[in-house]
């Protein structure tokens, strides 16, 4: 259930445009960052606030690339692998990261706090091989670096 | 008017035409999966390849995406076409699973086809094909998405074309998935239509799953008979069953689509209690036997009662030649007039809307489709008519404006207002809104109607008439729908009244009635004023009557009291039974074993063929004559004799439960049985001959498509409706309960598939 | 150092705040747009300007607003792309990293000139930070009066919203982003009818990359000639911001004349390549365009000059490839890339994208055969008659791949594995 007072915030951002719609995945992206990942009953939620059906709301929380329909970890891990990432070898820092964590791409530790996926060009290609983690985005990675930078986290 | 070249072709086509349409016109069919001619283009399977060789377009391009122009020279046969099209081919069954032994869609497949035709047989891509899981959506439509080729038609004609958003597209890129968002039934009461449109086998139809191949089937063209628009469809038989309806085009109706009753409705002519023998007093009997005894009781009764002591009443969803052969059987009989409606303001709100059409003011379902305005008086379309319900939208889509007026809340897939009003308060909305918004054109009109009258105000929304008649004066083409059901027949009137006003003024109005039934305008015209049953019922519990022949007309079912109805049976000396439904009059006598007594009522039973089985007419609503033509021979299926066994374990010489002849063949030959003579050959044409002459056509094997029949005088007299005290009274109409979408048209309540359907939708509501 | 203009004022280490942007004569234009310009004199120094949009299309801004038209309905839609998803580029994201604030007067300026009230920034989730800088630095415009209502005493009032995308490469594709704004899938629609006619909502929509809509300002302040002079070619006009990235000394992104030849950014201006490299391609304009043997190391990197060469400016990101980088992998890359971000919508795109990638990882993997040449030929030439431009984008690197690098190709099959491993 989304409390209260997120749920009349989401109800007062819908009433401010014309076209409710306009805002689904802005309330998606919402109920995500407070949630973790858009739960069936998420989902269900921000469609009867946003005047939809759930098909309607899958029907484009499927086809973005950032909307989560399973649960994620608590830090989520983007390796960049595009084709300029890859001729700074991204693979390598891939490797790294799935020793390191133990998981591959798709899963999350068993702690429940990191998920590893990939994502296309995030336009660091200045300072490839880069990473996102929940959407910050790490640069001219190395093993050294990504131990810092988990480490960094974990504070 | 662009003109252009296809395949060497010369043709001339409308501004705004595509390519693929204007080589459609031309008879050259361009390979497409996902252009439809009623769903438009969208661009995606990339299969409608042409060559552009001269004009302002050059080169590979896609036919449904450019528009005709000028000087344009195109090759559908160009070699750089036909390999790109190849291509096209070979990506789609990438993925494509290679099930198409199993798969329904085997043998009428689009993808099947084109894939022969392109010549793509060796599978080079080496990689996996992709997999999906499959949903229920329920009791219609199978669902096996593996071998979806992405055409989005079914998206495309479920959200954009019909309006309902509980089906649609998920996913991305090779993952792209059509269905529901979680397993449940389909809420669209068109969903059906998904399965006609879909060019391979990713929606079938689940009821007629593993029933047998497109080539095994024997398929006629048909109409459906489930409401009173008379949509044409196709059907399919294999073995004495029918198995599937589908849709057939028709411009001026319904299209390219049908609703799911009229796809789903058909068990009717399956069902295993269908009467396929002859029966006196519940037991078997020979045609002949049947035929003689039921002329010596109808003789014997008429010489000693009276011929008019024996009545006959036919229904409104028997065929124009049944109607009709009746009426000529009791006028050559000296029979009392045949009944055909259950109560006099039924028949008189029938008789003034189908005496109120004229070419002028009737439009078809099509026509529909392109008002500007639409008035609904006391209509619930998606129950009562529901592909009107689809043609609506398409104005909606287009801009119009949808008023809907009446006491039920309805349910349709788009905007419009709704204005509650009872049946009274809509009548006075409509005296108010053509004497005041419309009186000018009313004194310009020399002959009227009805008198122009100061109404009382409307009482729930005395703005609706001024907002109404703003409305339709802003239209340019408007359209009445008016109810016949739940309005009074002074609205009946009105509506047409209002037509003919928005006509006068120069916009290019129609007039639109919803009838009860299929046939309800030819059994108007046959009854010509005559009684109702509920007179004849007064008639029958006051002694007068000895014998009924209730031919294809159930009034257990039909009229509200049926109690009455079994006290009044419970009289007579002779009930014959002519039907192709298990009639539930049959039922009740049978099992009533009081009743088994001979020297009591006596019931004769013949078995009648549907429409599915002989040529059968039928008018309309808009009064269109439109004929099936028989599909199989009919008889027992062979599923209901062997229990399913397959193949067939008994070849009998006979077809077993083939006796059952059209309505109209028994009352000729029980007419000449009575008088003696022998049955006259031919006689269908001649049937028709004298139905002609009563309709005003010419004598016609062959109906034209487009005739339409527009009686004059059957208009009932003014003051007659309603005072019948027996009447199942129109005031009664805030205690309705709201028909359910598939079930509670006669037909259909004989489909366990639909009434499944029914409340598999009625629990999601809850 | 080359003329500055949309860098004039980058600092390496923070964003230029919105009075170090005035003082640098930031807002004028926008004054002199709404009081000693008419709204179609605005739209003729665009087109006299020939400022070709910098997304990749190239399409000359002035003639777009003037598509719509007078009578259009409204409210109207000013749409800033900043969805920078093309492989390689960055260049917006430093550009709103370094003066937000011409992009945000570019957007009033172009709106004003179309009467669009309603501005939106469309960015992509990676770009957080950016799309934080744009909500605080349109706060601080509108607190300025450069936006809201009645701007500058005008009687013209307009907001601008940022949304953020939910990410798909497709998003940037200007139909495909208005899908996406109104909340649904984000397909792309043909046209007709265009966005400016029917756009978000089926209103008017003007939609420019950020690069565009930061010249507006310049080209507003200084003459349509002077921005013309900036170029290096005669074709081309203003300045441009390349990206440079891959295999040079110094990756970045760098502002210089439009029109400049691809030798002297890559050596001047990206260090060159590092010791022991050669050059052996490059992509222009990201993924989506075609590779630049040696035989083009000169070329002028101008929309004209390089279409004449029969390739493609895109968005002038360049990514440089050496002798040592194998290109095969490298087009496997940017097909899983194409393949992945699909939208579905047309066949070649969503199947034959996966084939294609199919057929060039069993090159890579030394799995190929000798007909997979002709195979992927024909691919790349039908991936052109897609709904979209996407896959004839993504066709281009395997086109060019094959047609400057068979050889390469054939000692993948030939050798039965990658020679660069």
């Amino acid at each position: 259930m989304i409390p209260d007072d997120l749920k009349n915030n989401l109800i007062e951002q819908i009433a401010a445009v014309d076209h409710p719609r306009e805002k689904a995945m802005d309330v998606v992206f919402t109920l995500q960052d407070r949630f973790g990942y858009l739960s069936d009953e998420l989902l269900e939620d921000a469609a009867s606030l946003l005047g939809m059906t759930p098909l309607e709301v899958e029907e484009i929380a499927t086809f973005y690339e950032f909307i989560y329909r399973k649960p994620v970890g608590k830090f989520v891990i983007h390796i960049c692998d595009g084709v300029v990432c890859l001729m700074q070898e991204y693979p390598s820092i891939l490797d790294y990261l799935r020793k390191k964590l133990d998981i591959d791409y798709g899963q999350t530790t068993a702690d429940g706090r990191f998920t590893l996926l990939p994502t296309c060009c995030i336009g660091y290609c200045d300072r490839a091989p880069a990473m996102m983690i929940n959407r910050k985005v790490y640069g001219k990675l190395t093993p050294e670096r990504i131990d810092e930078i988990l480490e960094g986290l974990e504070r | 008017m662009p003109k252009l070249i296809i395949d060497g072709r010369k043709i001339e086509v409308d501004p705004g035409v595509k390519v693929i349409a204007a080589a459609e016109q031309a008879g050259i069919m361009i390979p497409r999966f996902c252009y439809h001619p009623a769903l438009g283009s969208a661009g995606a399977c990339r299969m409608c390849a042409v060559k552009f060789l001269e004009g302002p377009v050059h080169g590979i391009q896609m036919s449904c995406m450019v528009e005709a122009r000028d000087g344009m020279m195109i090759s559908s046969t160009d070699d750089e076409a036909v390999d790109f099209r190849r291509f096209i081919i070979e990506l789609l069954m990438l993925n494509h699973p290679h099930d198409c032994p199993v798969c329904d869609e085997g043998g009428h497949c689009l993808l099947q086809d084109e894939t022969i035709s392109g010549g793509h047989a060796v599978r080079r891509y080496m990689g996996k094909k992709r997999t999906h899981r499959d949903q229920y959506l329920g009791e219609l439509v199978q669902h096996e998405m593996n071998r979806c080729i992405q055409c989005y038609r079914c998206k495309r004609f479920y959200q954009d074309f019909c309006g309902y958003r509980d089906f649609g597209v998920m996913g991305i890129a090779g993952r792209t998935y059509f269905g529901r968002y979680s397993d449940g039934p389909l809420e669209n009461p068109f969903s059906g239509n998904i399965i006609d449109i879909c060019p391979t086998g990713v929606l079938t139809d689940k009821p007629a799953r593993f029933k047998g191949r497109r080539w095994d089937f024997q398929r006629a063209p048909s109409l459906c008979i489930h409401c009173s628009l008379g949509c044409h469809t196709v059907v399919s038989a294999r073995y004495r069953e029918l198995i599937r309806v589908e849709a057939r085009y028709c411009e001026a109706i319904n299209g390219h689509f049908i609703c799911d009753r009229g796809r789903f409705g058909f068990a009717f002519a399956n069902h295993p209690k269908r009467p396929r023998q002859a029966r006196i007093q519940g037991n078997s009997e020979s045609y002949e036997n049947a035929l003689r005894i039921a002329a010596d009781r109808l003789n014997s009764i008429s010489r000693s009662a009276g011929p008019d002591a024996i009545a006959c009443a036919a229904s409104s969803r028997s065929s124009v030649e049944t109607q009709f052969s009746l009426k000529f059987t009791a006028r050559a009989l000296g029979w009392q007039h045949p009944v055909f409606f259950m109560d006099r303001l039924q028949q008189d709100k029938v008789a003034a809307a189908v005496g109120r059409l004229n070419p002028d003011l009737a439009i078809s379902l099509s026509d529909v489709e392109h008002a500007d305005v639409i008035l609904v008086l006391g209509a619930d379309p998606i129950r009562e008519a529901p592909m009107l319900a689809l043609s609506m939208r398409q104005a909606r889509r287009t801009g119009a404006k949808i008023a809907v007026l009446g006491p039920r809340p309805v349910s349709l897939p788009f905007d419009y207002t709704h204005w509650p009003m009872s049946p009274g308060d809509m009548d006075s909305a409509l005296k108010k809104l053509l004497s005041t918004a419309f009186l000018e054109t009313a004194e310009g009109l020399t002959e009227t109607n009805i008198k122009p009258e100061t109404a009382a105000d409307s009482r729930k929304d005395p703005d609706a008439p001024e907002a109404l008649a703003a409305m339709l004066q802003n239209s340019q083409r408007p359209v009445i729908v008016c109810g016949t059901d739940i309005v009074d027949l002074y609205l009946v009137t009105a509506a047409a009244e209002l037509a003919r006003y928005l006509h006068a003024e120069n916009k290019r109005a129609g007039l639109f009635y919803v009838l009860p039934c299929a046939n309800s305008s030819g059994a108007v015209i046959a009854s010509a004023g005559g009684k109702s049953f509920s007179e004849l019922l007064c008639s029958i519990e006051n002694g007068n009557i000895k014998a009924l022949l209730l031919v294809e007309m159930d009034p257990l079912y039909q009229f509200p009291d049926p109690e009455r109805v079994k006290n009044a049976l419970r009289t007579l000396e002779l009930l014959i039974v002519m039907d192709y439904l298990p009639n539930r009059t049959i039922g009740y006598i049978s099992e009533t074993p009081s009743l088994s007594n001979p020297s009591a009522l006596k019931q004769i039973i013949f078995p009648t063929l549907t429409l599915f089985e002989t040529h059968a007419g039928f008018i309309n609503q808009e009064c269109r004559l439109q004929r099936s033509t028989p599909v199989h021979a009919g008889g027992m299926p062979l599923s209901q004799l062997t229990g399913g066994s397959h193949p067939p374990r008994q070849f009998p010489c006979d077809i077993p439960g083939a006796d059952a002849k059209a309505a109209w063949q028994v009352l000729s030959d029980l007419e000449a049985a009575i008088l003696s003579t022998p049955p006259a050959p031919g006689s269908f044409h001649e049937l028709w001959s004298r139905i002609g002459s009563e309709l005003g056509i010419e004598n016609r094997a062959e109906i034209p498509d487009d005739l339409r029949i527009f009686p004059k005088n059957i208009q009932p007299e003014p003051g007659s409706a309603g005072s019948s005290p027996e009447t199942a009274g129109n005031s009664q109409w805030n205690s309705l309960k709201a028909d359910s979408c598939y079930g509670t048209e006669e037909l259909s309540t004989y489909s366990p598939i639909l009434g499944r359907a029914e409340s598999a939708l009625a629990k999601k509501a809850e | 150092m080359t003329a500055q203009v949309l860098f004039q004022n980058r600092h390496p280490d923070r964003i230029a705040s919105i009075e170090e942007y005035c003082a640098s004569g930031g807002y004028e234009a926008l004054a002199a747009a709404l009081g000693k310009f008419s709204r179609p004199q605005v739209q003729q120094l665009a087109l006299d300007a020939v400022l070709l949009g910098r997304g990749g299309a190239g399409f000359p801004a002035g003639r777009k607003w003037m598509t719509v038209s007078e009578n259009a309905p409204f409210p109207r839609y000013i749409v800033c792309n900043a969805d920078e998803m093309e492989p390689g580029t960055f260049k917006d994201r430093v550009l709103i990293h370094t003066d937000p604030h011409q992009i945000i007067e570019g957007m009033i300026i172009v709106g004003y000139s179309i009467l669009a009230e309603k501005g939106i920034v469309f960015i992509r989730s990676s770009y957080e930070s950016a799309a934080r800088i744009l909500e605080r630095e349109i706060a601080r415009a509108k607190e300025a009066g450069f936006l809201g209502e009645n701007i500058l005493g005008s009687g013209f009032s307009m907001e601008i919203t940022v949304h953020r995308s939910t990410g798909r490469y497709i998003c940037g594709e200007n139909t495909a982003q208005i899908n996406a704004i109104e909340g649904k899938r984000a397909n792309p629609v043909q046209p007709p009818p265009y966005p400016t006619e029917k756009g978000i909502w089926d209103l008017p929509t003007v939609t420019h990359n950020v690069e565009t809509l930061a010249c507006v300002p310049h080209i507003l302040r200084h003459g349509p000639e002077w921005f013309r002079n900036l170029a290096a070619t005669s074709t081309g006009a203003g300045t441009k911001l390349y990206c440079v990235s891959g295999r040079v000394k110094r990756p970045g992104c760098v502002e210089l004349p439009m029109g400049i030849r691809l030798s002297r950014i890559i050596e001047d201006h990206a260090g060159g390549l590092p010791e022991g490299c050669q050059y052996k391609a490059s992509l222009p304009g990201g993924a989506s365009t075609r590779f630049l043997p040696k035989s083009f190391y000169d070329i002028e990197m101008d929309f004209d000059a390089m279409k004449t060469a029969g390739h493609r400016l895109g968005t002038g990101s360049i990514i440089v490839f050496d002798q040592k980088t194998c290109l095969v992998a490298a087009t496997l890359n940017m097909i899983e890339f194409f393949a992945r971000e699909s939208c579905g919508w047309c066949t070649p795109c969503r199947e034959g994208l996966p084939y294609v990638r199919d057929i060039l990882a069993r090159i890579e993997a030394g799995e190929g055969k000798e007909e997979f040449i002709p195979l992927l030929r024909r691919m790349s030439k039908y991936l052109c008659n897609s709904y979209c431009a996407l896959a004839p984008g993504a066709a281009s690197p395997v086109e060019s791949l094959l047609t400057y690098f068979e050889d390469e190709v054939r000692e993948h099959i030939s050798q039965r594995r990658c020679p660069f491993k």
